[in-house]
């Protein structure tokens, strides 16, 4: 393992227990949902985006969306150790006047891009605020990171033509893919499957990846904010995967990350009963037991 | 659409959000002038609202524009929490505004739910232009409100109230003629000529009126209308919307709470309307001159017998 996968391996395993430990100190929140991007929003947050701690607003950043508002805990916890917010204040989620509402408020919380929660919506706020990035004429890119539960919604698949049909390399979308919602798959609830088949029919560059294979992750994601940042011509034959011919240069990329909802903690790990629910006293214990790293403070 | 051109050719935040609207919006020369600052989204109004939000969120102050009914119903949730919620710099313009606006189309293209829907979010602020050049004016001042602005428009074939360049100001009532106490009349878009003419005939009868636009629905010019209730004793008021949570409503609420007096609704009464010709649908559907006038007759008469 390399220093830079080791690194954000323990990162992610931080994450998953500043989740186990700000749900159980709210005494609500979707600990499921979390588990299963841990690992992307530690290779986003500690490796991939350009950001500013100290300065949220600052222009020049990547923007992030999470579209899978619900999973809230786990962002908080990202901003939390990235620094813009103080780790002690995770215990503060879904309590009266906190910045961590129940879920994410752009306005409320630093470093939130984008106010999210009812399903659906990251791909075309994306959407606008990658054309706004054109308009400006600057390197920043737009990272939406969507449940594959909320593909249900077809707004989705509205902006999903539009994204495409303005060219928005600029805009890198990562499909949690999961295979639950709240009342079961995916598949047996709303009949949507063949998720990949789907998204290159509507024009996107389509990367099938394993969403807990950090050092692939890494990779590939370095590879598109690459290309994201890069001019037309010099998209010219970028690839994202090795073994996977390039992008054409005007597509938006997709990733299609395969992800088990409670990823890293056994007794969660593809249980939905896990979508919303506390750990007791015992199942905390036995999730800080397993999960190393700092305590809430 | 004019005003989005003053507004474009000044500022280059200002955009055009289109949801196959373009032609219905009448915008066809903004988007061969301004080709940068349109964007169109398709048949797909969630997605445009959305859309808008993020070029929004990104300091961009696009107006996204089609059909009342598709902004306010369609996209209604995205429009409230994803634009109004973070008080983003989105205005929505809608045309087809009232049964009149959407005339010949019948109901599913006749709107007169869309000021209901909107006044119960906080952070909206609501704007009933009377006419192409107060709808002209409306837009620009739009730009300058800060958080999200509604522009109520009408067919673009409606009648001419105002002379060109009649001051607009967003947030106050408009009082158009003060001709005695007895009663109050308040109005707003494509019913204000037919509140002139019923006050024409008030006058003629020796009945005093004063006779007050309110353009703003929301925030309501709550002084400046219980200001005018005192003076009056008694109103009516009249708007091309459902009678229940329009102008009327938002009179009513007011006076309520600051000076309870009687007051009529004229309006849409509550039902799903047809295919008409506008002038002909407003007198089918009781918002006719003469149903204004003896809506202020009988609110008099109340306001004598209390």
């Amino acid at each position: 393992m390399t220093k830079r996968t080791e690194h954000l391996t323990a990162m992610a395993t931080q994450l998953r227990r500043d989740v186990v430990n700000t749900i159980y100190y709210a005494g609500d929140g979707h600990p499921g949902p979390c588990m299963s991007i841990a690992d992307i929003l530690a290779v986003l947050y500690f490796d991939i985006l350009k950001l500013d701690p100290e300065n949220p607003k600052w222009v020049g950043r990547d923007r992030f969306i999470l579209s899978k508002g619900h999973a809230c805990p786990v962002y908080y916890a990202a901003l939390a150790r990235r620094g813009y917010l103080p780790p002690a204040e995770l215990k503060t989620l879904r309590s009266l006047n906190s910045r961590l509402q129940g879920h994410p408020d752009q306005k409320l919380t630093p470093g939130v891009d984008a106010t999210s929660g009812s399903l659906g919506h990251g791909l075309p706020q994306g959407c606008g605020m990658a054309l706004a990035a054109r308009r400006r004429g600057d390197e920043t890119l737009t990272f939406v990171l969507t449940g594959d539960g909320e593909l249900n919604e077809g707004l989705v698949w509205e902006a999903a033509m539009n994204i495409a049909k303005y060219k928005l390399h600029n805009l890198i979308a990562i499909i949690d893919n999961n295979g639950k919602q709240s009342g079961g798959t995916v598949e047996v609830i709303s009949g949507l499957y063949n998720l990949p088949e789907k998204w290159r029919a509507f024009g996107w560059y389509t990367v099938e990846i394993d969403g807990h294979d950090i050092e692939l992750l890494t990779l590939a994601l370095e590879n598109a904010a690459k290309r994201g940042r890069a001019s037309r011509e010099e998209r010219e034959g970028m690839i994202i995967l090795h073994g996977m011919p390039a992008p054409h240069p005007d597509q938006p990329v997709i990733f299609v990350a395969k992800t088990v909802k409670g990823k890293g903690v056994p007794y969660m790990e593809g249980n939905n009963a896990w979508h919303k629910r506390v750990p007791t006293d015992e199942e905390r214990e036995l999730a800080m037991s397993i999960l190393g790293g700092k305590d809430l403070e | 659409m004019q005003g989005l051109d003053t507004l474009a050719e000044k500022d280059d935040r200002v955009m055009l959000i289109c949801a196959d609207s373009l032609l219905a919006m009448r915008a066809t020369e903004f988007v061969e002038k301004y080709p940068e600052q349109y964007v169109e989204i398709g048949i797909a109004e969630q997605n445009a609202a959305a859309t808008s939000a993020g070029l929004a969120l990104e300091g961009m102050i696009p107006f996204f524009a089609t059909y009342a009914g598709f902004i306010t119903m369609r996209a209604c949730e995205q429009i409230r929490t994803f634009i109004a919620y973070p008080n983003l710099n989105v205005k929505l313009a809608g045309v087809n505004g009232g049964i009149a606006g959407g005339e010949r189309e019948g109901t599913t293209h006749q709107f007169f739910e869309d000021i209901g829907i909107l006044r119960t979010i906080p952070n909206m602020t609501i704007l009933v232009p009377a006419d192409a050049d107060q709808a002209r004016q409306a837009c620009i001042a739009a730009a300058s409100i800060p958080g999200p602005v509604y522009i109520r428009l009408g067919s673009g074939r409606d009648p001419v109230v105002f002379e060109k360049d009649t001051p607009f100001v967003p947030g106050k009532i408009n009082v158009l003629r003060e001709n005695g106490n007895d009663i109050a009349l308040f109005g707003n878009g494509i019913l204000l000529p037919r509140l002139m003419e019923a006050s024409e005939i008030l006058a003629s009868k020796g009945i005093g009126v004063t006779l007050v636009e309110v353009h703003t629905v929301k925030p309501l010019d709550v002084q400046g209308v219980t200001d005018v209730l005192k003076k009056c004793g008694a109103a009516v008021t009249a708007e091309d919307h459902n009678i229940i949570n329009g102008l009327g409503s938002a009179i009513m609420e007011a006076a309520a709470e600051n000076c309870p007096v009687p007051i009529a609704r004229i309006g849409l009464r509550d039902k799903f309307p047809g295919s008409g010709l506008p002038q002909e649908l407003l007198d089918y559907y009781e918002m006719s001159v003469e149903d204004i006038v003896k809506a202020a007759e009988a609110t008099i008469a109340r306001k004598v017998r209390s």
